[in-house]
């Protein structure tokens, strides 16, 4: 049911197939060349900016270079046509627990050649003394601790410890003034800093990183002229020349067409997610500083629609060559090889004036056409967004495309501007990673600094600070449920558990913050966010305009059902007491009768006011714990309402609760209500949804939502769609991703894996292939409710 | 006292995007004059409450047994509820953790219900969407309409009334101010066809029709296309007719589906089990051939 009137080019869908078809694997390059820097006695005494600098040189300069048949933008994260690197000096070892088990396991096997591992297994005990989680505590008790907490991550997981990133670049400058630019601007400043050495040698790395850079795309200008000498067809040589002129001329300089911008981005962004963490390295609001080079292409008649768009196209499928290396263990946290990588179409610009335009709606068709696992596509939508443009995102949507992700300027922009952001600056947001927003090109946010589980503050508040079953007291003390009275005492007990374990997050995290900062800084990264240069400062260290770290509360809709149920069944139905509902617990609810009963009752997502208020209350307690806490680079601790997919790991680990969720359950997803318990439809499900207010959550929502394919099929159901969450965006929701599927396609999928290879499913702020996630991952997208079935 | 007017539902269901303009609310109305053997939702058609027995759900504790003081309950694994002795009282319902027995049948005051259906009107007013009344039939209940409706229209709520054209007619007039759209169904030509499949002769129900569309314009002709039933050539040939004579150009047509009949063993219905094996996606696409070379204008509603 498509009015499309659009496909890709053959020469894209031969680069899809080729991306698609090739096996994910690792690349050690990028392991090695660090190591071999790092051996290096020479190296080890210089200044710490300078070695990272020095380090992403050498990489850059020596990792294999490749240009693939039918190619138009160039540029190889790995050695691999689909690969991912690892960072020894982050988490890469904990990465290789699985080195031997990457191509046999299950979830996202990764090839590996013996040679690879032999060579990586070499570097371990090099690394094993100079793990940055191991450094981050002075005492080495605590450091263990740390280390052994982010092992299990039972009560917080702190993601920094892999390192930062997490950014949307100024790639508005970088296209403009080339590396050359910035490295002229870092030398004039570096001059005015003789005296103050840290600023001395912060300008020296950026210069040096300014420079790698600039010359990691003459290595490819190289490569591609040699294989235009020796290409036999002549349309291809063509090509090939026109890629040497375009890749001698970016990053270095600015580019001139948008063609070299678009070149000159993708450089960067293999660039830094070499750095340091490859992870939500987000070009952001493409459409928007890509449109100069466009409307002047086009008007000089050097560009058409179509070629722009093939351009666009194969820029699209060059970021789904890049993926992460995780374990088994980091893979229930971050499922389906993702890596955040967004792109943001739409919205209002700096001036308040809608932004849309003709590269917005090429976007979108690329979205529809493309279909792959990166980038990570949303769409931002405002009270005068054009319908043409809206009705374009319902379409794609409808036709099951699951991108883009959609984020409301009328809720977001007012929350970045309360946070201090300046109005034009809190209008250029973007969303990165998976929904957080942030000033593009301005803001140094670690916005998945680290979860917490909240479910499990509630266990512990339920066993006096104790896990069920364990003797051992991991929360702080508080009442034993024999002497609680009221729903107060157990709102009491929680919000301290909640205090407490907020406090131990924030100690682990703000050591790790530190580490980072004194072991890891990212003088490439901070060359392209705004404040950096002119404060002298790495983005590391709080060199950025704006600089928040963003908590996320896992599991609010579990932890605000639960305690709804102990008011309801022990305060005023009672029918059970206090202790009768913890033993059932403990006892993982397997007295069907009691399970039933307690699932039974009301739950957050049926439009029910008293039973919302306690999602909106474990939301508030929350943001009670981060109030008035900094980070260590000056900003504010800002809280997430999106779980990526570790509501499945702490389900699967988190005991019984009084929801009626039996341990080994996930926990509902980001904000949306719990598996298959919103009984009412989608509206009763948006008004519960409206009923919360989306600005408490600063550092983002994720509100996941599926129709069957059925429901929203022709123009009525698209305009249907289309209703519905104008409401809910007018009303004041944040965010949404709409997934459009027929159940018994994914239990197909499920069931026969060939059958599906490349089936395309929202998870959490992202999209995945089907066949990425762990079978539980699988489980919980069917069980999902499918709406209006 | 005033007396006090309620009507009883057996189902108000949101999101429904078919029945009707834009984004709506579909309010189904327990009792229908009709027992059509085809019939999707054999819950409508008693005008009192009932208990339903979803036997997959039943963990045989037998709760419900003790709670009964009506001597109701019948202590079996597929059958549970005595209907003759059952008052739907729903002592049962409330100490059944598992959802096996549920109370098919709600009460409404015309304020409750107002209040129920206003949880939506935000995407009625975006989608110019609204409610919908469905059944059953909902005239059943015309006093209650008469209470319920103005309250909705000051509201500034689309209303649309889904019937099957069996009432006496001053019941829908005094209605027709409230409503905006009617849904007329046409089943059956013949009337001892009609009797035979519903019931009831169509007498009342063409009778009914031909006023309606004078008082009435905004009236659109309705047919559940039940294969090897009513989708002869003659019986449609006979329909188009019957539009044209009233000078309607249209018809939607509604796929039938064999969902009904799951649902008369949990309620022991009026009506026996009828299963259409003949293919109904078929029956709908040629009705639809067949209604335009009549010169009817189908729309197919699956």
């Amino acid at each position: 049911m498509t009015d499309q009137s659009y496909g890709p080019t053959d020469r894209i869908k031969r680069l899809k197939r080729a991306v698609q078809a090739a096996k994910p694997g690792v690349c050690p390059e990028r392991a090695l060349l660090w190591t071999r820097y790092f051996k290096d006695k020479n190296n080890r005494i210089k200044n710490t900016n300078v070695q990272i600098a020095e380090a992403l040189s050498l990489v850059l300069e020596n990792r294999s270079i490749k240009i693939y048949p039918d190619e138009l933008i160039v540029g190889n994260f790995s050695s691999r046509r689909v690969g991912g690197a690892i960072f020894p000096e982050l988490h890469g070892l904990v990465v290789m627990q699985d080195i031997f088990k990457f191509p046999k396991r299950k979830t996202n096997p990764l090839e590996i050649s013996k040679k690879d591992t032999a060579r990586l297994l070499s570097i371990i005990p090099f690394w094993l003394p100079r793990l940055m989680a191991l450094n981050a505590y002075e005492s080495k008790f605590d450091a263990v601790a740390l280390t052994i907490n982010q092992l299990m991550g039972y009560y917080h997981f702190i993601n920094e410890s892999g390192g930062i990133s997490h950014v949307a670049p100024d790639y508005e400058n970088l296209i403009r003034v080339g590396t050359d630019g910035i490295y002229a601007k870092a030398q004039k400043l570096q001059k005015r800093s003789l005296l103050d050495a840290d600023k001395w040698y912060f300008y020296e790395a950026v210069k040096i990183a300014a420079q790698c850079l600039g010359r990691f795309g003459e290595r490819y200008a190289k490569v591609a002229l040699n294989a235009a000498m020796v290409e036999k067809n002549k349309q291809r040589a063509m090509e090939l020349r026109s890629i040497a002129r375009v890749c001698s001329q970016v990053p270095k300089k600015g580019a001139k067409s948008f063609y070299e911008a678009l070149q000159s981005l993708f450089f960067a962004q293999i660039a830094i997610n070499t750095e340091s963490l490859d992870n939500s390295v987000c070009p952001g609001r493409m459409d928007l500083y890509l449109y100069p080079y466009y409307e002047k292409d086009i008007k000089n008649k050097v560009l058409t629609r179509e070629q722009a768009k093939e351009l666009i196209s194969a820029f699209s499928i060059k970021m789904a060559e890049i993926i992460p290396v995780f374990n088994e263990f980091i893979t229930r946290i971050h499922g389906g090889m993702f890596n955040g990588q967004v792109v943001t179409v739409g919205g209002v610009g700096p001036d308040g004036k809608d932004s849309t335009n003709e590269l917005s709606m090429i976007f979108l068709e690329v979205m529809d056409e493309l279909r792959m696992r990166q980038p990570n596509y949303a769409a931002r939508i405002h009270a005068k967004s054009p319908e043409k443009y809206k009705d374009k995102i319902y379409e794609i949507i409808a036709n099951g495309a699951n991108s883009p992700s959609l984020y409301n300027d009328g809720v977001i922009v007012p929350v970045l501007k309360k946070n201090g952001c300046k109005l034009a600056d809190a209008r250029n947001y973007t969303p990165v990673g998976c929904v957080e927003p942030v000033c593009q090109g301005k803001s140094f946010s670690s916005t998945d600094a680290a979860l917490l589980n909240a479910p499990m503050m509630l266990e512990l508040a339920l066993n006096q600070g104790r896990r069920f079953g364990s003797f051992t007291r991991t929360g702080t003390h508080t009442m034993p449920v024999l002497q609680m009275t009221c729903i107060e005492d157990v709102q009491i007990a929680f919000q301290t558990q909640l205090a407490f374990g907020m406090n131990n997050l924030l100690t682990d995290l703000q050591a790790i913050e530190k580490a980072n900062a004194k072991y890891h800084p990212t003088p490439l990264t901070s060359m392209l966010i705004d404040g950096c240069l002119k404060n002298g400062k790495c983005s590391t260290k709080g060199g950025a305009t704006y600089n928040f770290s963003g908590i996320q509360c896992v599991g609010v809709v579990d932890a605000g059902d639960s305690l709804f149920a102990i008011k309801k069944a022990v305060f005023e139905d009672k029918k059970l007491t206090m202790p009768e509902l913890v033993n059932a617990l403990k006892k993982n609810l397997c007295d069907p009768k009691s399970r039933h009963y307690l699932l039974g009752l009301p739950k957050f997502g049926n439009d029910l006011p008293e039973v919302d208020a306690w999602t909106d209350y474990v939301i508030d307690a929350f943001k009670q714990t981060l109030k008035n806490k900094k980070n260590t680079r000056g900003g504010k601790y800002t809280t997430g309402l999106y779980s990526v997919t570790i509501h499945e790991y702490w389900g699967a680990i988190t005991s019984a609760m009084p929801n009626g969720r039996r341990k080994g359950e996930p926990f509902a997803a980001g904000l949306a209500p719990s598996n298959g318990q919103d009984k009412k439809g989608p509206t009763a499900t948006l008004n519960s949804l409206n009923r919360i207010d989306h600005s408490k959550a600063d550092n983002g929502v994720n509100f996941n939502i599926k129709f069957s394919s059925s429901i929203i099929k022709g123009k009525t159901g698209r305009a249907a769609l289309k209703s519905i969450f104008n409401t809910y965006f007018k009303r004041g929701g944040m965010q949404t991703q709409i997934n459009v599927l027929d159940p018994s396609v994914l239990i197909e999928a499920r069931d026969n894996p060939d059958a599906h290879p490349n089936l395309l499913v929202r998870v959490s702020g992202y999209s995945a292939y089907f066949n990425d996630l762990t079978p539980m991952m699988k489980d919980e997208i069917i069980r999902r409710t499918s709406m209006g079935v | 006292m005033p007396f006090i007017i309620m009507a009883i539902t057996f189902d108000i269901q949101r999101f429904c995007i078919h029945d009707g303009p834009g984004v709506r609310t579909t309010i189904f109305f327990k009792g229908c004059p009709l027992r059509c053997k085809w019939c999707q939702n054999p819950e409508s058609q008693n005008k009192n409450a009932q208990i339903a027995f979803y036997a997959e759900q039943c963990i045989q504790c037998f709760a419900c047994q003790k709670a009964c003081s009506f001597d109701a309950v019948i202590k079996q694994k597929t059958e549970r509820i005595d209907p003759d002795k059952c008052t739907a009282c729903g002592d049962c319902v409330s100490v059944c953790d598992n959802n096996a027995l549920r109370l098919i049948g709600k009460n409404w005051k015309p304020k409750e219900l107002l209040n129920e259906i206003l949880s939506d009107r935000d995407f009625f007013i975006e989608s110019n969407g609204g409610i919908t009344l469905s059944g059953g039939e909902p005239l059943v209940h015309a006093d209650f309409l008469s209470l319920f409706l103005p309250l909705v229209k000051k509201k500034n709520i689309h209303v649309n009334l889904e019937t099957c054209g069996m009432f006496a007619y001053p019941e829908i007039k005094k209605i027709l101010s409230c409503i905006d759209l009617v849904y007329y169904d046409l089943k059956i030509m013949d009337p001892k066809t009609h009797k035979k499949y519903t019931g009831a002769s169509n007498t009342e129900i063409l009778k009914n029709f031909g006023k309606l569309v004078n008082d009435f314009p905004a009236l659109q002709a309705r047919m559940p296309v039940v294969p090897g039933i009513n989708d002869s050539d003659e019986n449609i040939s006979r329909t188009a007719k019957f539009l044209k004579k009233y000078k309607k150009s249209s018809i939607h047509l509604l796929l039938f589906h064999n969902m009904g009949q799951a649902k008369i063993q949990r309620i022991n219905a009026d009506i026996k089990p009828f299963e259409i094996k003949s293919d109904s996606d078929k029956a709908l696409k040629s009705a639809k051939q067949r209604f335009e070379q009549e010169d009817v204008n189908a729309i197919i509603y699956d």
